[in-house]
């Protein structure tokens, strides 16, 4: 198409210039035989004045002037036709500009709004995403820089992806590796143990030692290899039909002892008339008692721990209440990544592996809930896991591993 | 007549352990190395009332020595040990008919009232 405009704006211009050039030439011709009739009169004038054949001369002076005179009229219908043809040459030159011009940009247009399309593909993740390289060379060259970056971005994060894969793998295998001898040592500890009568009341207390930092390790192990199936994908729930109760009261009464211990309170209260949730079990409870777990080492001794159930937005929230140390707007940003943990004084008297929240966070999404947390420092704190009725929001059919929901219960309360 | 266990671990030391709790807890034990150990035991009748088979073991796995049990027609009780969950889902997914799981470290108090509950 650019190329048919492109001729036709050849031709008219072309047009256009033969017009001028012939008007030129017209313009020479009258002016010499312009001159030539006035060469001829004047000579015919000499010979009147000089009174040779003066009435032949006479005739030659009036067939002269008679004749400039056509020349006259001639010349002005000529160049009448002359300037309609230009004219017409410009008009048609300058309509085929125009469209040559829109040609152009149409030309242009084209590769670059694909350009447009495939970035914003590009930039939504799809790395397979290519343009055609055609069109202008500027376009070309433009589609083709856009093709190599796009190659490059896929080659870095296929690399990235890969190396992903190899540290999964390696945490799966370091898990398993190290299991068998953790094995041995807590079971031999625990022998130990039974035999406590025969060990004085130091090796008694040495052979407790080694068994709290054995089933520490254990669980550090047990968080890792969660991450890392939950890096993976392949952290799986089993969700069955359980009541609300139920799924308090057990991790509330395994920790019961524990809060005693420390002469803290922890108290329950589930709203009644609450829809069942279609929950996995072991992993909701792992939830609760990473929950209480953290109020419970965080807390000091006499603190209140709080455990609720409520309805809410189509679902159930579970929220555990301290009146702990609380913490600070900056450390709660973080709560629910890696390896954060409260106040890095604090660490030493706590017993957690700084993954748990990030676990529950995980799992509740897993199961489309949603986890949050409020803190005043010096007040307590409060971690909300809201999770969606069996009917309603049916996120979650039984088996199914993806579908993170964050829901909205951002709500300060 | 009391209750024999067969236990099956590549892991000596794990072997050792299993034994000393199983037979302080009353209970005859017969070890095997790997899954081939298990079949030639049982071969050689031995006739446990209940194996505890290690997941993973070099030459035989427990899980290849439980269906290779299973197709010869051995019907005793069989529990699987193993280091952690995928395995168990790796276990359950296949054909094979499993009394139950028990994962590492081990907790005493739980395997001893299954075998108890398998062998009653």
């Amino acid at each position: 198409m650019t190329i048919g405009f492109a001729i036709a704006f050849a031709v008219l211009t072309g047009l256009a210039v033969v017009g001028v050039a012939r008007f030129l030439q017209q313009r020479q011709d009258f002016e010499n035989a312009t001159a030539r009739s006035y060469q001829v009169e004047i000579a015919a004038r000499t010979r009147l004045a000089n009174g040779i054949q003066p009435a032949a001369a006479r005739t030659v002076i009036l067939g002269q002037q008679r004749k400039r005179q056509a020349l006259r009229d001639d010349i002005g219908g000529e160049t009448r036709d002359t300037a309609l043809l230009v004219g017409a040459g410009l008009i048609a030159g300058l309509t085929g500009a125009a469209l040559l011009f829109s040609g152009l940009i149409a030309s242009m247009r084209r590769p670059l709004e694909e350009l447009v399309e495939a970035s914003g593909r590009l930039a939504a993740g799809d790395l397979n995403t290519r343009v055609k390289v055609g069109g202008l060379s500027e376009t070309a060259s433009l589609g083709a820089a856009f093709n190599e970056m796009a190659g490059e971005l896929q080659r870095r994060a296929g690399e990235r992806d890969q190396l992903e894969t190899m540290k999964d793998e390696f945490v799966l295998t370091a898990s398993h590796e190290l299991r068998s001898p953790l094995t041995s040592v807590q079971g031999f500890a625990e022998l130990l143990m039974l035999e406590r009568d025969e060990l004085s009341p130091k090796q008694a207390d040495t052979v407790e030692i080694i068994l709290d930092n054995t089933r520490h390790l254990v669980r550090l192990l047990n968080d890792l290899l969660d991450l890392a199936r939950s890096d993976a994908g392949r952290l799986t729930i089993k969700p069955a039909t359980i009541d609300v109760a139920s799924l308090v009261e057990d991790p509330v009464r395994t920790m019961l002892s524990q809060t005693e211990a420390k002469g803290q309170s922890l108290t329950q209260e589930i709203a009644p008339g609450l829809p069942p949730l279609n929950v996995d079990r072991d992993r909701i409870r792992q939830v609760l008692v990473n929950l209480l777990t953290n109020a419970h080492e965080y807390c000091p001794a006499g603190a209140s721990i709080h455990v609720t159930a409520n309805n809410n937005a189509g679902g159930v929230e579970l929220a555990v209440n301290d009146n702990g140390p609380g913490m600070a707007a900056d450390q709660l940003d973080h709560i629910f990544e890696r390896f954060t943990r409260g106040d890095a004084g604090l660490t030493q008297h706590v017993g957690g592996t700084g993954l748990g929240l990030a676990i529950s966070k995980s799992l509740v999404e897993l199961h489309g809930g949603g986890i949050s947390a409020e803190s005043v420092e010096g007040q307590g704190s409060t971690f909300r896991v809201w999770l969606p009725a069996v009917t309603g929001r049916g996120s979650n059919d039984a088996g199914v591993v993806g579908g993170y929901l964050v829901q909205p219960q951002e709500e300060a309360l | 007549m009391s209750t024999r266990v067969l236990i099956a671990d590549d892991s000596e030391t794990i072997l050792l352990l299993l034994r000393t709790r199983l037979e302080m807890e009353g209970y005859e034990v017969i070890t095997a190395a790997d899954g081939v150990e298990v079949i030639e035991a049982i071969n050689a009748g031995s006739a446990p009332d209940i194996l505890l088979l290690d997941a993973m073991m070099p030459r035989k796995s427990g899980i290849d020595a439980l269906r290779e049990l299973r197709a010869a027609g051995v019907e005793t009780p069989v529990l699987i040990v193993s280091a952690h969950q995928d395995e168990m889902d790796a276990g359950a997914a296949t054909d094979v008919e499993v009394s139950g799981y028990i994962t590492k470290p081990i907790d005493f108090e739980k395997l001893f009232s299954r075998i108890a509950e398998l062998t009653a």
